[in-house]
């Protein structure tokens, strides 16, 4: 039954297509609470949580879920929440986490750890644990974003009025905080730690430029996502591109090619 | 708390950084009433009603909210999201479902009804704040809390504003909330003024909270009058029993 798993192509293509269908909606939401730079930190952090992991010899992915979930813990102790989340902070707690990381993974012996995978990722060596563990965490994330889709709406468009209108805001964020850190967990194998915001706000911003609903925007971005995983793997495969630089350079050339039409068209009705 | 209140806030008191913001502040929201809380720039207004909705917490004291208290608020500086793309008729069902009917009447009433299909970030901010006010008598709410509602709208919108809270008033048979820093405009219809600068100066009728030695010790004498002309606008009777004016302190 899952003799199909031994292809590596076809494993990594699965696993791209997961990373697409939760980088939209997850995107999305951190895009329109211009979150990003959380992302880029936690996953500049995760660095220090696989060296971590690889020391204490259990699975790199734990040791950058714990991390992440610390970080994300410790910004929602301090009593605002949203100082916390300021670009000296956030840069703080990122450059160091990724320096700590790096020395603790240059420590190790230096076959037991691909520096540059860690990095920019690796997709087209996703193993069957990897695809599992992407599949798990994405179902369990899609089921939290559909239960509580109007609440991460109401929060994005103004926590002011969400909570007001008797959304607990504070809960809301912490859960979707500790989403993100799921995420990026999950998303490293696939992108690398430097390249997870990319995919997740690239895509997001060639569909924001057709988009008249939330939703809209999501479906339009799984499809840019698609897009760009598609010229990812294609380059990847055919030039020996890395893979995650090259989804990030198709995702960003459609981004391009959008405007570019957009622009015309604009052009033609004035 | 008795069941004739919808909320009560006692002895409030609210420290950030050190710096006082509130300090014992206690008040009363009663069904269908309409209550200004005015003071000076950075008397605590915006943290009062902050408070209020529930998004400050932290605060010393107690509020009481009427069990399933439902709260319509319009805050006061509205960051657009201009990521997100939005209608303003989905802008009025973000915490709750709406009928269509429900959305063309709330429109039609803050005469904006032209909008329910813009994208929210296109709007200008008088005419956002027209959608916001339009969103707050949306579900049935028992109070309807808005800051500075006039703030970025221009003299005749600010007379149509209140105007229109009074009748949400007698329609919705809702409380409001109200903060202004306008003097000039703490309306006629108001049943409750709340003099804040951090603790609460004086509370009672316009007219009544006018001539307080305090209020007048913040806002002079030109202020009083000024208020004084509104109260003349008005052609009820007060009763015996709520004109006057509490001292908070001594």
């Amino acid at each position: 039954m899952t003799e199909w798993l031994d292809d590596y192509l076809l494993r990594s293509v699965v696993a791209g297509l997961i990373m697409v269908i939760i980088a939209a909606p997850m995107g999305c939401l951190m895009v329109w609470q211009r979150l990003a730079f959380l992302s880029d930190t936690l996953g500049h952090a995760a660095v220090l949580g696989v060296g971590l992991g690889l020391m204490l010899s259990v699975m790199p992915i734990f040791g950058v879920l714990a991390v992440a979930l610390l970080i994300v813990y410790s910004l929602s102790r301090v009593s605002s929440f949203n100082s916390a989340l300021s670009e000296t902070t956030l840069a703080i707690i990122s450059h160091t986490g990724l320096a700590g990381g790096i020395i603790l993974v240059g420590l190790l012996p230096a076959q037991s750890v691909n520096l540059e995978a860690i990095l920019f990722g690796d997709l087209l060596a996703t193993t069957g644990t990897d695809l599992l563990s992407l599949l798990v965490t994405t179902l369990v994330l899609l089921i939290l974003l559909a239960h509580h889709w109007r609440s991460f709406v109401a929060v994005s468009v103004s926590r002011e009025i969400a909570q007001a209108e008797g959304i607990e805001v504070r809960k809301v964020q912490f859960l979707m905080y500790t989403m993100i850190a799921l995420l990026v967990a999950v998303m490293m194998k696939v992108m690398g730690v430097l390249l997870i915001a990319a995919m997740l706000v690239i895509p997001t911003t060639s569909a924001r430029l057709f988009s008249r609903s939330p939703e809209q925007m999501v479906a339009l971005s799984a499809l840019y996502g698609l897009g760009a995983l598609a010229g990812g793997i294609t380059g990847s495969y055919h030039f020996d591109w890395q893979t995650g630089p090259a989804i990030v350079v198709s995702a960003t050339a459609l981004l391009l090619l959008t405007l570019a039409i957009t622009r015309f068209a604009r052009f033609n009705i004035d | 708390m008795p069941d004739d209140l919808l909320l009560r806030a006692r002895d409030v008191s609210y420290v950030l950084a050190g710096r006082q913001i509130l300090d014992r502040v206690s008040f009363e929201l009663k069904p269908a009433q309409i209550t200004t809380i005015i003071g000076p720039n950075g008397a605590g207004k915006s943290t009062l009603t902050n408070i209020v909705t529930g998004l400050i917490t932290g605060f010393e004291g107690e509020i009481e909210r009427r069990p399933g208290l439902r709260i319509g608020y319009l805050p006061q500086k509205v960051y657009v999201n201009t990521l997100m793309p939005l209608t303003v008729e989905r802008l009025l069902q973000l915490t709750q479902s709406a009928s269509e009917r429900e959305i063309d009447h709330a429109l039609a009433q803050t005469d904006v009804g032209y909008l329910k299909q813009r994208q929210v970030r296109a709007l200008s901010e008088g005419e956002l704040k027209r959608v916001l006010l339009a969103r707050t008598t949306l579900g049935e709410p028992d109070l309807i809390v808005l800051d500075e509602p006039t703030s970025g709208v221009d003299v005749t919108g600010e007379v149509r504003m209140y105007q229109l809270i009074g009748e949400f008033r007698s329609q919705l048979q809702c409380a409001v909330l109200l903060v202004s820093h306008d003097l000039h405009l703490v309306m006629s219809q108001t049943d409750q003024v709340l003099c804040l600068n951090q603790h609460l100066c004086c509370s009672g009728l316009p007219e009544s909270v006018s001539q307080h030695p305090e209020y007048l010790a913040l806002f002079g004498q030109q202020a009083a009058d000024s208020i004084a002309i509104y109260t003349h606008h008005h052609d009820h009777v007060h009763d015996v029993s709520g004109d006057h004016a509490e001292h908070q302190h001594d």
